[in-house]
């Protein structure tokens, strides 16, 4: 297993309109993400970073080339599958914590595992451990609307990991908070890489949020411009 | 997962109380007027079904020109004595030959005047009818033949013009003769058709053709078979007799009927089963208004939860999941209108019932149907919705403001 990358683009294109109109998204990609990593993507925007983010997140599709999820070529797959995927391997976090209005946060938490299956008493319980692990023991059952940006924040990274995704994808995690809570979200976020191993990726376009990624890849017209480990945390990766 | 999905319907719902209670008015609506509106029919059903019962299924009546849907005809001749006679002679198997004609007139007794129907009539009248007298007696032999005038009323008339005094004796006026009271008929209350039949007067037959009806026609004649006595037998006999009399040619059509009973039964409540059926049809059309009125919610409720959809959708909820979820919250609003509309309608139809006295008869067979169609309604309109959620790019919901 240690040989097969668990994220692989080869050769990956999306193009969107046709003739003249014609606007490729993403241009014949490269790219592989190991285990454990913690890539932040960066770029300005219109240059592709969102669109590598949808197709790493199986929500989006490649016009052209293949992309490999621990080795398994995707191509083939249908809605289903791509949400099997999703539902299995990945956790979602966004720019807008997109929790449920109205609703408590171990609710919020809960969901995945509803579309899971998993029964009522082991919900709970995984819920409130993963609430726990985001700092927010005690605030169960406060609705989204009870809760400061940085808590919902929290709330939905605990949603992403309870169910012990292989990669937690964050899309500007940061991008509606201020700078103090900016922080404590990014090293929430870089805690849980080092301590528990989960593989992070990560579209932003603030350097200094880039900077607690331990690598860093530019994207530019729908290509890699960059892409280079971040020295100053490199040191902190456990192999 | 099904509770699950039902909980989280049953909160959506909750959320917005408001317009989940006006979403479900429709349907509230359309449920509870077909339910009234059907217990109501078969109320009216089962009181002339019962009326028509107590009349007894040994009676044939027999009147001119032809009656049921569409052939209503009033130019046929009327019957004669002859008629009558013949009738008693020559079919055999009858207790009584009842031949009448009535009218309205105005009953005067002392101050009091009361406008009532008049039945000319033979004693064969009572029997036919299996009406008692409460007190005095019928027709003497030589009022009937002779024309004498002799009075027997109804329980009304007596209430009307007598009052607490005693009828029996006292000449009452009708029109431009004066008649004495000799007996007072058994209260019988309303017929099947909602008219007082305690409103009447009986005199002899002659009485009424000569002083009233002006003329020698008879205009019905009720047949009361003997027990045992097949009506169907007789109803054949009677026609006939009755074609050969008024010189019906083979192949033309009776220009009178004989009717027994059950035929009647069978007319009257098949009228109001068709009112009933009517009614119930356009109620069922708020139904379906009601179910388009959900379709319209649930399309905008689906609009303005983009947002979640595509969270859902995004941390893996599969299509079918998020389209079971919109189904599902779209048929629990349906049914809870119609659960709703079924008690609603169902307590309209008691006060309903009880307010025009008739017997309150709930169909459970309605309120399944009602069920069941409220619970489709859900389906049929909430599927378009359910589905343009479930086919949502997770991409763009999540983009949606």
């Amino acid at each position: 297993m240690a040989n097969i990358p668990l994220i692989e683009f080869r050769k990956v294109s999306k193009i969107y309109g046709s003739g003249e109109a014609e606007i490729r998204a993403l241009d014949g990609v490269d790219l592989t993400i190991q285990q454990h990593e913690f890539v932040a993507i960066m770029g300005p925007s219109g240059s592709g970073k969102s669109t590598a983010m949808n197709i790493i997140g199986c929500l989006d599709v490649p016009s052209a080339g293949e992309y490999l999820f621990q080795g398994v070529a995707t191509s083939g797959f249908g809605r289903a599958q791509l949400t099997m995927l999703r539902r299995h391997m990945l956790g979602f976090v966004f720019q807008g914590f997109n929790l449920l209005p109205r609703t408590s946060a171990i609710e919020n938490v809960e969901l995945p595992l509803v579309y899971r299956g998993v029964d009522a008493g082991m919900r709970r319980k995984l819920a409130r451990d993963a609430l726990a692990r985001v700092g927010l023991a005690g605030r169960e059952n406060h609705t989204t609307q009870q809760l400061s940006g940085g808590q919902q924040q929290r709330v939905a990274i605990a949603r992403a990991i309870v169910t012990q995704p292989a990669v937690l994808l964050a899309d500007e995690p940061t991008g509606n908070l201020d700078t103090k809570t900016s922080i404590e979200i990014m090293e929430l976020i870089t805690g849980l890489n080092r301590d528990q191993g989960i593989t992070v990726i990560m579209v932003t376009h603030e350097n200094d949020i880039a900077e607690y990624a331990k690598r860093i890849m530019r994207f530019v017209d729908g290509k890699i411009e960059s892409d280079r480990p971040n020295p100053e945390r490199e040191a902190t990766h456990v192999s | 997962m099904f509770l699950e999905t039902l909980k989280l319907a049953l909160r959506a719902i909750r959320r917005n109380m408001l317009r989940s209670f006006l979403t479900v008015l429709g349907i509230v609506i359309g449920v509870a007027a077909v339910i009234a509106m059907v217990t109501i029919g078969n109320g009216t059903t089962a009181q002339v079904k019962s009326e028509l019962s107590k009349l007894g299924t040994n009676m044939l009546f027999v009147r001119p020109g032809q009656f049921g849907p569409g052939r209503a005809s009033t130019t046929a001749r009327a019957f004669t004595d002859r008629d009558v006679e013949a009738i008693q002679t020559q079919i055999s198997g009858l207790r009584a030959v009842s031949p009448s004609n009535r009218s309205t007139a105005t009953a005067i007794y002392g101050g009091q005047n009361h406008s009532t129907s008049v039945t000319g009539a033979t004693n064969d009248f009572f029997i036919a009818q299996d009406w008692d007298l409460t007190e005095g007696r019928d027709f003497l032999s030589g009022e009937e033949r002779g024309g004498q005038a002799a009075c027997v009323i109804g329980q009304t008339v007596k209430k009307e013009l007598f009052g607490s005094s005693d009828p029996i004796g006292q000449q009452i006026r009708i029109g431009s003769i004066s008649c004495p009271v000799i007996g007072i008929l058994a209260a019988k209350g309303e017929s099947g058709m909602g008219s007082d039949q305690d409103d009447t007067i009986v005199m002899p037959l002659k009485v009424f053709q000569r002083r009233i009806g002006g003329s020698t026609d008879i205009s019905s004649i009720s047949l009361s078979a003997k027990d045992g006595v097949s009506t169907s037998k007789i109803q054949a006999d009677v026609e006939n007799l009755l074609r050969e009399r008024r010189k019906i040619q083979a192949g033309r059509e009776d220009d009178f009927s004989v009717n027994d009973m059950t035929q009647l039964a069978a007319t009257m409540t098949g009228t109001t089963t068709l009112l009933t059926g009517l009614l119930g049809a356009v109620a069922a059309v708020s139904l379906l208004v009601g179910g388009i009125g959900i379709m319209n919610i649930m399309l905008v409720s689906v609009t303005e939860r983009t947002r979640e959809i595509g969270i859902r959708l995004a941390i893996g909820a599969l299509e079918g999941q998020v389209l079971t979820q919109f189904l599902v919250e779209a048929v629990t609003l349906s049914l809870l209108g119609g659960v709703t509309g079924i008690v609603l309608g169902l307590g309209l139809a008691f006060l309903g019932t009880s307010l025009m006295g008739l017997p309150f008869v709930t169909s459970p067979s309605i309120i399944f149907i009602a069920f069941a169609f409220s619970a489709a309604i859900g389906m049929v309109f909430g599927y378009f919705p359910a589905r343009r959620a479930a086919q949502m790019n997770p991409i763009e919901a999540l983009r949606h403001e």
